[in-house]
């Protein structure tokens, strides 16, 4: 276990913690975009900066960003100095010109005191905060259909060729972990359309919902070695069948001599 | 071919002296990029052809060589006759057969093609009489100008790999890190960072796999000594890397070499195919049982590539986004391994420091800057090119004593460092000594060594406008602060040079610059805003004019500036109807000549070219037109 | 010297045989393919992604990332005006200009007849010459405007103005 100070608070965790969670950890928190609990943090959207420092420093302090930097013993953490505040604020005001309409961004930079952008709007405004996380999750899965696309200024999101891409398994986790729900997609009876891509669904064979894509199927059957009829049934009869035999064992417990 | 031990390597050594002793005489001709973009490729070829045609190598031991960059790219093509140290300067292929001739007879030399002294108008004959080359201390950039770049023997006559030698055999690993920390080596891309603690760090790291990589990536624009080295002396490089390799334990390097550099590719190739024949390289290096190789891996058109996890991340075949370095790259760098990262410089730098040793190399340059330092001096100096000094020499002594001052003897006004991360450094501060600590303390920074000299004729908001828009297409866009940052930085400077500057501009761009500076994820986001901090720092009266009276005292941003002709001074001569690109001047000949207003496009060629200073600018918002409403 | 069209897969396969079949190799395959196929053509693309056993998706991201690559066809004469600081200072702009005037493109453009493109490339090293100008292969020093032209060798051609 390791020790550390946040905003004056002793906090004590083990080794290897991020500094995020040793902060969250002793009571507070910080401003976070581009952070998920289930991917490897990113560093990219910058509003997690805070300021450290040691008592060996004399006071010289460096700001990092919470999310990818390690939890030291010894380490003394401020979340909320002047700089930091100024930092975070020029931030949000960067993205709230880029997406001016977009109510999360409005409501990050509003809780940041910036209620009205200082810089020259988008004029092509977007929702997109290019926090990357559907690259990212799509890259956790092991499918990587899409990715970040040119650099700088014009970086976006995109299938490759901007055309379906031949990759994608339609299982919408891009769509679903995208904070400002900026990617569309579309279902309907026994198809999703995503991308630009349409899929056919596959059919609960007992109660006939549509539940998952036959590419969805394939990939996660490959990845985790499950048979494809696996996929026969949907997660809710699955959960049914699950629940009728643990009946059925703790029944046969009860009556057995 | 193939050297094993010591004293096969002496053997060799003394052979290819041997044989370069053979070459009575030499006629050297730079080819490295400069000269070659001035038609050196025909005057060598006019040269090698006429002295075959002689029969030249034969009767008298004359033989041409092509080298890499003498550096005095100003004068090229530039030819030197060894071992009379006779400098020719601006050669043309027709001058072949004299230079032949004079070099043969061994009496006098061809004195139209001398370089003449500005101050003296004397002729200079020797090489190492011209001020340009006196006043260096050439280390980095020992071989480069003396050796063919594609033959290894010339090299090995040069003194090449003797550093080399001595590590592999005399020393261990730990006494080579030694010698390169006596010799206060720091890293000569940028960031100075010691190199004898960087590799300390990689040799203590665990892990089988390691690394050592050379990056060639020179983005400054306006720097070009790795490029020189690269192309003119590509042993120098292989030879600090194999010792580095050595010290850190790593049996793998690549050599990042920019896709804008393919004539250093070529010599590079070449020269390691050359060095593992000899045994220079590749397994079992001169017999001493170290295995250690390099390949090469060329960028693809990125500055951030220059940044060293990017760079490894285009090593590895990704884009270039650099990542948040809390672990150092000599613990997980490429491929998660422990690298050693260093500038082409610095490599050049380590095989003079083993072969001399780490107190020699100390004993030149400041207390916490050691030895020399190569620089590209460019801009609006006269003498152009490439000089390597020791650190510590004055700005002033490297502008006006080597560089010859201001072109057309303008006054000057600011010599920009570091490249798109550094500064400008105003006239005020031209005693500075140049070192890592003065440079930055003057709010600009040492960078790779690009010296961009400018006269009264640079706007300063230009300038910084320029490096914007140059890092808008190199922010590998991953972080906010600087993918948007810039942006709307170069927003607030477009609406400066076009006059629609507001008050408070100057206070918006410094709090986005603080944003920028703390929040970014690396150096170039992090450094963008020091060109506009420099000239904000020094030259903040030239951002108020914009702002407040719409006017650019330099006369260059085109919406804010006016021309028009003086008439007292004006002659008549026509030179500045020649080279109006618009028609926007009529006149009579040896009458006066009128610029139209109404098609003037404010470029400033008549202004460049009009020999009675007939011309003046001043702000369009005064011309008398403007309040009338119409223009002529 | 027009390269192989995207239907000729023998220079591609030449390359993909130089080098070892995996992500790192990514950035060099595609620097021998852009100069067989003087760009990168998309069934060439899909190719070296099925070859190196790379996602089409990271081969796209970068393909686009890099500026030594075009997804274009681009024309026989690649004209490249360097834009360093020195050739910025010394009159660069000028130049882009002067070629715009010329041929009618402009930075990353194509004349219609696919004889020449522009580019507008970073520092190549060559500042003491600046500004630098380079059409194909050939470097020309100390350029000037008036002398855009004959690098061209289109003198005597119509202007388009």
């Amino acid at each position: 276990m390791i020790s550390l100070s946040v905003n004056g608070k002793t906090v004590r965790v083990p080794e290897g913690t991020r500094l995020l969670d040793a902060i969250r950890g002793a009571g507070f928190d910080v401003p976070t975009l581009c952070d998920h609990p289930a991917l490897e943090p990113w560093g990219g959207c910058r509003l997690c900066l805070v300021d450290v420092t040691r008592k060996e420093w004399d006071g010289w302090c460096k700001m990092v960003v919470s999310c990818m930097f390690p939890a030291e013993d010894g380490l003394v953490v401020l979340t909320d100095t002047e700089r930091v505040q100024r930092t975070r604020r020029v931030v949000a005001d960067l993205l709230l010109a880029r997406c001016p309409d977009t109510p999360l961004v409005q409501k990050v930079a509003a809780r940041l005191g910036v209620e009205r952008t200082s810089y020259a709007p988008n004029p092509e405004p977007t929702d997109c905060i290019l926090c990357a996380l559907c690259t990212r999750v799509c890259d956790h899965i092991g499918v990587s259909a899409i990715a970040s696309v040119n650099r700088g200024a014009g970086r976006e999101i995109a299938p490759p060729f901007h055309d379906a891409p031949p990759d994608c398994i339609g299982c919408l986790a891009c769509a679903e972990i995208c904070p400002t729900s900026c990617i569309p997609y579309e279902t309907s009876d026994g198809s999703r359309t995503i991308w630009g891509k349409t899929f056919e669904m596959l059919r609960c064979t007992r109660c006939g919902r549509a539940h998952v894509t036959k590419e969805e199927a394939r990939h996660f059957a490959a990845r985790t070695g499950v048979p494809e009829s696996y996929f026969d049934l949907c997660d809710a009869c699955k959960r049914e069948d699950m629940a009728r035999q643990f009946t059925r064992l703790s029944e046969g417990a009860r009556t057995s001599p | 071919m193939r050297i094993e031990g010591k004293a096969a390597f002496e053997e060799a050594v003394r052979k290819a002296r041997e044989e370069a002793a053979s070459r009575r005489l030499e006629v050297l001709v730079c080819c490295g990029t400069g000269c070659l973009a001035n038609g050196s490729q025909k005057v060598a070829e006019a040269l090698a052809a006429e002295a075959d045609r002689r029969g030249l190598s034969a009767s008298v031991g004359l033989f041409t060589k092509k080298t890499g960059c003498h550096g005095f790219c100003e004068r090229g093509p530039l030819v030197v006759i060894q071992p009379s140290g006779t400098l020719y300067t601006r050669v043309k292929p027709e001058n072949a057969g004299e230079i032949l001739d004079k070099a043969v007879s061994g009496d006098g030399a061809v004195t139209r093609l001398l370089y003449r002294d500005p101050a003296t108008k004397k002729p200079v004959e020797k090489y190492d009489e011209v001020p340009f080359y006196k006043n260096q201390t050439r280390v980095a950039m020992r071989n480069i100008g003396k050796v063919d770049p594609a033959d290894i023997r010339d090299a090995l006559a040069h003194g090449a790999y003797r550093g080399l030698v001595r590590a592999l055999f005399d020393l261990s690993p730990e006494e080579v890190i030694a010698e390169v920390e006596k010799a206060g080596l720091r890293g000569r891309g940028g960031a100075g960072f010691p190199t004898a603690r960087k590799w300390k760090a990689a040799r203590k790291a665990p892990g089988e796999r390691k690394f050592v990589l050379c990056n060639g990536d020179e983005g400054d624009p306006g720097a070009f000594k790795d490029r020189s080295i690269m192309e003119g002396d590509p042993h120098s490089v292989l030879e600090g890397m194999v010792i580095g390799a050595y010290a850190v334990g790593a049996h793998e390097g690549y050599i990042y070499v920019r896709d804008e550099y393919p004539l250093a590719v070529v010599h590079l190739t070449l020269a390691m195919e050359q060095a593992r024949r000899w045994g220079l390289l590749g397994k079992n290096i001169l017999g001493s049982g170290f295995d250690f190789d390099i390949r090469i891996s060329r960028g693809g058109g990125a500055f951030v590539c220059g940044e060293s996890s990017a760079l490894m991340r285009s090593i590895e075949g990704k884009t270039g986004e650099p990542r948040q370095k809390y672990v150092h790259a000599t613990d997980k760098g490429l491929f998660d391994c422990p690298t050693v990262l260093n500038n082409v410089e610095t490599w050049a730098d380590v095989g003079a420091i083993l072969d001399r040793g780490g107190e020699w190399f100390a004993s030149m340059g400041t207390a916490k800057s050691k030895g020399t330092k190569a620089f590209s001096l460019v801009g609006k100096v006269k003498n152009t090119g490439l000089i390597e000094l020791p650190m510590g020499t004055t700005l002033r002594h490297i502008i006006y004593d080597i560089g010859g001052g201001i072109l057309g003897d303008r006054p000057f006004k600011a010599v920009q460092t570091g490249g798109p991360s550094g500064g400008c450094v105003p006239e005020a501060l031209l005693d500075l000594p140049v070192d890592y600590e003065k440079l930055t303390e003057a709010g600009s920074m040492m960078g790779s060594g690009g010296m961009i000299v400018m006269d009264d004729r640079t706007c300063m908001v230009d300038v910084a406008r320029y490096f914007l828009g140059f890092l808008i297409e190199e922010s590998c866009g991953k972080c906010t602060p600087c993918r948007e940052g810039l942006k709307q930085m170069k927003v607030l400077f477009d609406d400066l040079v076009a006059g629609r500057g507001r008050p408070g501009d100057i206070e918006r761009i410094e709090r986005l610059a603080e944003g920028m500076q703390l929040g970014s994820l690396c150096e170039l986001g992090k450094s963008a805003p020091n060109p506009v901090l420099s000239t904000l720092r020094y030259f903040r009266h030239e951002y108020e004019a914009h702002i407040e009276r719409k006017a650019c005292p330099a006369g260059i941003c085109r919406d804010l500036t006016a021309y028009e002709i003086v008439a007292e001074a004006c002659n008549g001569c026509g030179a500045c109807a020649k080279a109006c690109p618009a028609d926007a001047i009529t006149g009579e000949k040896k009458a006066l000549h009128v610029i139209h207003q109404g098609k003037c496009i404010s470029c400033g060629a008549c202004f460049t070219v009009c020999p009675s200073d007939a011309i003046r600018f001043f702000p369009k918002a005064e011309r008398p037109e403007a309040a009338s409403g119409g223009l002529p | 010297m027009n390269g192989a069209s995207c239907q000729d897969t023998a220079p591609l396969e030449a390359i993909l045989e130089k080098y070892p079949r995996e992500e790192a190799s990514l950035i060099q395959v595609l620097q021998d393919v852009h100069r067989a196929y003087h760009y990168l053509p998309c069934d060439v693309l899909e190719k070296v992604a099925e070859t190196l056993d790379v996602p089409l998706a990271k081969v796209f991201s970068v393909a686009t990332f890099y500026k030594a690559f075009s997804l274009k066809p681009q024309g026989k004469t690649i004209v490249k005006v360097c834009m360093g600081t020195a050739c910025h200072i010394r009159g660069a702009g000028q130049l882009v200009e002067e070629i715009q005037r010329l041929l009618a493109i402009g930075p990353d453009e194509t004349t219609p007849d696919m004889g020449f493109t522009l580019k507008t490339v970073n520092c190549v090293g060559a500042c003491a010459m600046a500004p630098v100008l380079i059409v194909g292969e050939t470097y020309h020093g100390n350029a000037k405007p008036a002398k855009v032209a004959k690098a061209l060798g289109v003198e005597g051609k119509h202007h388009a103005h």
